[in-house]
């Protein structure tokens, strides 16, 4: 078959406008698709991560964005000594926007000697020391910098904050790669915050032992009759509370990339039934030469499948390039979502697009395939 | 044993409410190495016969037999392979593929035939040569004239050295000048290279050249003598 490759694609040049239409149109369609599944992937990311399940998030009672819950910060310390709990932190919010955004910042200001313990960050610039020792310190998640186009040193603000970049992390947490850390005292202390000896949240790590659900039920009760109530949750179950609203959103856009895939089945159908109308009475030629019914239907296909490839590389490329180099996360209320490309949205993409070009081929196929010879040879 | 033997050949068709059968009960058989013209007015069966031989029709009923083989009895790509391997088909309207050039047109074949790209080379160009278009090998159809597609049709009959040659009205979209060349063409193949040729046309001076002369007349062959071609040309 390889040897009739510069066939198919001479045929597919000879019609060259059209070929190309098709190909752009793919190539939207399936850009399209593939963004939607990175905001998926992000999502179930941010859902379905098992090791959100061994840390619990302790929020003010009825309260739901971060700038309104406010916890005493010396609960951390009573928490710290619970059976199977492993460490507790106070955590102080801070964000740009509390809705949903694509544009969202966020500080967690955590207690310096914590930071480096609770969180799976590695400086890929800057130094920790420096971050200890400078009071406005801020160290900003690749994704971040690399989107606000921060450099280390570089002083900046978001409202009434303004901190100094002194170092910039990576992390196998997408998510984290979107967070900006300062110091929990430096954070409390941002005008108009009145968030002295408060936190927003309390994270709560567990060991081996623990039970999750009866630690945050133990930690509720102890803090029923308190001067704040608090409502504790896994860190997967509070991140699914705060995204619900997304969640359907999200779940929505499937129906987007299933309606991106069905276009392009359409599309390259068209085109395809097309270019075999045009070449009937050159299929019977071929077929006189001596190639067989089966043939006829390999090159179809093949003229099929390489429009949807190529379209399906193009789109799927340029959309993971877009994602790679912009870093976008969608925030609310605090949480995020990275839309980060990955090999399998990338694999997903281009087989998506070959079983589209597959499915397109066949009916047009196997209708020339099985088209009587001489009939087709008076065909003008 | 004659190479081509068809033996009470029927063909029929419907066309609307009609049941056409432009063959009915015919008998033919062409020696291997001959030269045989088959002429015969408009609708008399010629091009359906030739097409039943070439193995891209199949009859109503009766066998057709080609140097032994009972090609009627053929699937359908068992027969798509013989005819790979045994036949060379000439149009009338050259059927060049337009993407390709004279000597990508002329190569086809013999993709079909499991040839190393060497053995292609050297059997596209001894074809070539034969129709004197070497210097038009890298030429698409659409930059060469009509007599030269024919002539790339013809390379592209012949280039698999196959059984049997059928030509459909060959000459019938040329002028009276490339019709002389491309009829001197496909005597040279039957005369130098010995190869059998089977010819459908209207013209009867291009039957002259033919070794034997047949008329299809109401469904049977009658033999026809260089004299009587002489007089239809006349009457003309």
């Amino acid at each position: 078959m390889l040897r009739f490759i510069p066939y198919i694609l001479k045929t597919l040049w000879r019609h060259r406008t059209r070929t190309l239409l098709t190909v752009s149109g793919t190539a939207v369609a399936m850009f399209v698709f593939s963004f939607v599944g990175a905001v998926q992937e992000g999502l179930d990311r941010l859902l379905h991560d098992q090791r959100q399940d061994r840390s619990l998030i302790v929020f003010q009672a009825n309260r739901f964005c971060p700038s309104t819950s406010k916890l005493p910060e010396d609960y951390a310390l009573r928490i710290r000594k619970l059976s199977g709990v492993k460490d507790a932190v106070p955590i102080q919010v801070y964000m740009n926007n509390c809705r949903a955004s694509l544009d969202v910042v966020v500080f967690n200001g955590l207690p310096a000697e914590k930071l480096r313990s609770v969180r799976p960050i590695a400086l890929s610039e800057g130094d920790w020391s420096q971050f200890e020792r400078q009071r406005d310190a801020a160290l900003v998640g690749r994704a971040v910098a690399q989107r606000r186009k921060l450099t280390v040193g570089q002083k900046f603000s978001i409202g009434a904050l303004t901190v100094t970049v002194a170092g910039i992390f990576s992390s196998s947490v997408p998510t984290e790669e979107s967070m900006i850390y300062t110091h929990l005292e430096f954070l409390q202390r941002t005008p108009g915050l009145h968030a002295v000896g408060t936190a927003t949240q309390v994270e709560v790590l567990l060991d081996e032992s623990a039970e999750a659900q009866a630690t945050c039920k133990q930690i509720d009760d102890l803090y029923r009759a308190g001067p704040v109530g608090t409502n504790t949750r896994t860190k997967g179950a509070f991140q699914a509370k705060t995204v619900g609203d997304l969640v359907e959103l999200v779940g929505f856009t499937r129906y987007l990339g299933l309606a991106c895939v069905l276009m392009v089945l359409g599309l390259v159908a068209t085109t395809t039934v097309m270019g075999v109308q045009d070449r009937l009475r050159e299929h019977a030629v071929l077929q006189t030469i001596g190639f067989t019914g089966w043939h006829i239907f390999a090159f179809i296909i093949s003229e099929s499948l390489v429009v949807s490839l190529v379209g399906g590389l193009l789109g799927t490329g340029t959309a993971l390039a877009i994602l790679q180099t912009s870093s976008l996360a969608l925030g609310t209320e605090g949480i995020l979502i990275a839309f980060l490309p990955s090999t399998s949205l990338a694999m997903m993409g281009l087989a998506a697009s070959a079983l589209v070009g597959l499915l397109a081929g066949i009916a047009p196929a196997w209708q020339a395939s099985r088209a009587e010879i001489v009939p087709a040879l008076r065909m003008a | 044993m004659s190479l081509v033997e068809v033996q009470h050949i029927t063909k029929e068709y419907v066309k609307g409410d009609q049941k056409i059968a432009p063959l009915k009960d015919a008998d033919l058989t062409v020696e291997r190495g001959e030269f045989v013209s088959l002429m015969g007015a408009s609708g008399s069966g010629k091009s359906t016969l030739l097409n039943l031989i070439a193995g891209i029709d199949r009859p109503t009923s009766g066998q057709i037999l080609v140097d032994g083989e009972i090609i009627t009895q053929f699937s359908r790509t068992r027969l798509a392979r013989w005819r790979a391997e045994n036949v060379g088909y000439i149009f009338q309207m050259h059927n060049l593929v337009p993407v390709l050039t004279a000597y990508e047109n002329i190569e086809l074949p013999l993709l079909l035939l499991g040839l190393s790209s060497r053995d292609r080379e050297k059997r596209v160009n001894i074809a070539l040569e034969a129709v004197s278009l070497t210097d038009r090998a890298d030429h698409y159809p659409r930059q060469l004239s009509g007599g030269q597609e024919q002539r790339v049709g013809i390379a592209r009959a012949l280039v698999a050295n196959p059984t049997l040659i059928v030509a459909d009205e060959p000459t019938g979209d040329l002028d009276a000048e490339t019709t002389e060349q491309i009829l001197a063409l496909l005597q040279r193949l039957n005369t130098e290279l010995g190869m059998t040729l089977l010819m459908v046309t209207h013209d009867p001076n291009a039957a002259l050249i033919a070794t034997r002369r047949l008329r299809l007349e109401k469904g049977v062959f009658v033999e026809s003598s260089p004299m009587m071609s002489l007089a239809a040309v006349g009457g003309k």
